[in-house]
């Protein structure tokens, strides 16, 4: 049965709206999807919106985001009502945002599928704004030393070659290795006869560990912001894995703000995205939601570098908890605590005595120099 | 609901397999559209089942790949066989014959170790091939995957192309270990098999664990249910619950009571700390709300 035409034209308009969302829709899905149209009952509501969102949703994270659009372009939650005629499910599509309105793209990522007040008015697609009871406040982060910043980007680089190497579990030919290389022994041997006279080698390639670094930018470590978020942006334009997070009250991914950009405009996506700067720390519950929503950033191949000083408004108890379940998956959890550069600093704070019994190194980032000696730390 | 869905979901349930409409879904349309099926969940969902029971219910065989960390082509596509050629190569040693053709000679199929892969392309018929936890394997293996999945060929050098006579059925299953790469999503349907329903879990129980009582496999899908809110490291999968029920059915328990929730909590959960959860939870005598759904 031929898909009916205006069928296909909101299809397309989901996909755009899909898009809008942060959801990568390729033009191969959008053909995928009206194909799929014509292995589906189209007179269940249900069991399109099901098809959707098996066409269309990548990961986890989309398949509540499918979900809500079709819900929201084709109109009510009633499960039996049959499709529209897609006139009118047109009509009902969202406006399109001009660009410039977006907000940056993550923050989207992140905050979608959670619904506002203002949602259950009846605009399902409207994102959720920073909005003024969380206490915006925009901090001017871009007015570092332009010297500052180059210095931070050498140790980076120098911490980037010096970075913990460990033995893959692939082969590569090498000339003595470790192991005989049954395959290029063979094929040499045709050349002798099926005599061998050579032996060909093979060793375990090298590889590169992952550093997932978790900073903290709450109220107390607001004097060391600036600094440790260029060390964030350094460590990320210098590795090629780096997970970068940012917490105060709620866990941010922002790796993708600091990925391949200028600085100054990193910073402000920085700012505009995350809109809780200097507020209360809960360092454990931030820590759960990593380990919970981010498995895949913590592997035993990951260094795990936290950024902060400890002072935790949650329970110890569940900052140790989530710690060591962090410790359980990855190769190395170091701490670095910017009070620790002060002679008279003992990690009294409560949420520290819990942290510690998991954490492998201890070390204090309060200025360069105390940077530069991390690279002995960043083995595996 | 098309009748080709429903006819799918009837014939996994006749293979023992409690389904649900979106998974009949997903598997109709990976079968329709002949796309890949990436199945994502927590462990224990039975998201590696959809793919067994898609080969019983269709009745072709299942050939699977089981990925782990460092699979690479040799372990999964081909791999001559060194020991057979090295012999080979010294039995016809005596023989006149040009170098060339002693070569053609062992690399020909003969001495051709064909990995899954290489199997699903040559398969008679139409297999199921199931790419099990890829995210266990590294990138440039799913790089390797990609450009196989894509076009269904594969180059060995000695022997030329070879082509799929037909596209086999590709089912791939991820814990969520490690993200994999956008391109490999976007070439696959996507399924999330989330932790099921009272009802689903149900059936589960009373499909798998024949023996059990039903007062028992009520009381034991509801448990597990309020288990799963609790704040743990390791939330228990279907498979747990399947263990813990054939478990109770041995020790000839007819209902729970706290006595044997503790002696048994090893069955479904697996941390220690999960262990002080649960007990927290009994000493605190709220095993009666955890049994009301």
């Amino acid at each position: 049965m031929p898909v009916p035409r205006d069928l296909v034209t909101a299809t397309v308009d989901l996909c755009r709206a899909l898009r809008e969302r942060g959801v990568a829709v390729t033009p191969a899905e959008s053909i995928d999807a009206i194909s799929a149209l014509e292995h589906v009952d189209l007179g269940d509501r249900v069991e399109v919106r099901r098809a959707f969102e098996i066409v269309l949703a990548n990961r986890h994270e989309d398949v509540a985001v499918v979900g809500e659009l079709f819900d929201a372009m084709w109109g009510g939650a009633l499960v039996e009502q049959p499709l529209p005629d897609a006139s009118r499910a047109r009509i009902s599509a969202p406006p399109l945002r001009p660009p410039d309105q977006l907000p940056p793209l993550w923050s989207q990522r992140r905050d979608r599928g959670r619904r506002t007040d203002e949602d259950e008015d009846g605009d399902p697609v409207r994102l959720r704004m920073p909005s003024d009871r969380q206490g915006v406040r925009r901090r001017d982060l871009a007015t570092l030393r332009a010297q500052e910043l180059e210095t931070m980007l050498r140790i980076a680089r120098r911490l980037a070659r010096r970075l913990a190497r460990r033995p893959s579990r692939r082969w590569k030919p090498s000339a003595r290795g470790s192991a005989i290389d049954l395959r290029r022994t063979a094929r040499g041997s045709l050349r002798t006869g099926g005599e061998t006279t050579e032996i060909a080698f093979r060793e375990r390639r090298i590889r590169k560990a992952k550093l997932t670094v978790v900073c903290d930018v709450s109220g107390s470590m607001d004097v060391y912001g600036r600094f440790l978020l260029s060390f964030l942006y350094a460590l990320q334009s210098a590795f090629a894995r780096v997970e970068s997070f940012v917490f105060a009250t709620r866990l941010h991914r922002v790796t993708e703000q600091l990925q391949g950009r200028v600085w100054t405009s990193a910073l402000e996506q920085l700012a505009m995205g995350v809109d809780e700067w200097s507020g209360g720390t809960r360092i454990g519950a931030n820590l759960a939601a990593l380990s919970r929503d981010w498995p895949h950033v913590l592997d035993r191949r990951t260094i795990v570098v936290i950024l902060s000083d400890g002072w935790d408004t949650g329970e110890p108890a569940q900052l140790g908890a989530a710690l060591e379940e962090i410790r359980g998956k990855v190769g190395k959890v170091i701490w670095l605590n910017p009070l620790l550069g002060s002679p008279e600093y003992r990690p009294l704070a409560r949420g520290m005595q819990a942290a510690l019994p998991h954490v492998d190194v201890f070390a204090p980032a309060h200025d360069l120099e105390s940077l530069e000696r991390l690279a002995r730390h960043l083995v595996l | 609901m098309r009748p080709e869905i429903v006819r799918i979901r009837e014939l996994m349930e006749r293979q023992g397999y409690v389904t649900d409409a979106p998974v009949a879904t997903a598997v109709y349309l990976a079968t329709a559209l002949g796309k890949p099926l990436l199945v994502e969940g927590h462990a224990g969902v039975g998201k590696t089942e959809v793919a067994k029971v898609l080969a019983a219910a269709l009745d072709t065989p299942l050939i699977r790949l089981q990925c782990y960390e460092g699979i690479d082509a040799a372990a999964a596509l081909y791999e001559w066989n060194y020991a057979k050629q090295l012999l080979h190569i010294r039995l016809s040693d005596h023989e006149s014959r040009s170098i060339d053709q002693r070569e053609s000679e062992i690399f020909s199929r003969a001495f051709l170790l064909e990995r899954p892969l290489l199997q699903a392309i040559t398969s008679e018929g139409r297999p199921v091939l199931l790419i099990d936890e890829v995210d266990r394997s590294d990138e440039e293996f799913e790089a390797f995957l990609l450009e196989v999945l894509s076009d269904f060929q594969v180059t060995i050098p000695e022997i030329g192309t070879i082509h799929a006579r037909e596209r086999p059925y590709v089912v791939l299953t991820s814990n969520r270990s490690r993200d994999l790469s956008d391109a490999l999503r976007r070439r696959c349907l996507y399924l999330w098999i989330g932790h099921p329903s009272l009802d689903k879990e149900l059936r589960i129980v009373r499909a798998k664990v024949p023996a059990i009582g039903e007062r028992l496999a009520r009381e034991v899908a509801v448990f597990m249910q309020s288990v799963r809110e609790l704040e743990l490291a390791k939330r228990p999968g279907t498979a747990e619950t399947l263990d813990w029920a054939a478990a109770l059915v041995a020790l000839h328990a007819d209902a729970i009571d706290e006595e044997i929730v503790r002696e048994t909590t090893g069955c479904f959960l697996k941390e220690e700390s999960d262990h002080r959860a649960l007990a927290a939870e009994l000493d605190a005598g709220r095993l009666a709300a955890m049994l009301s759904p």
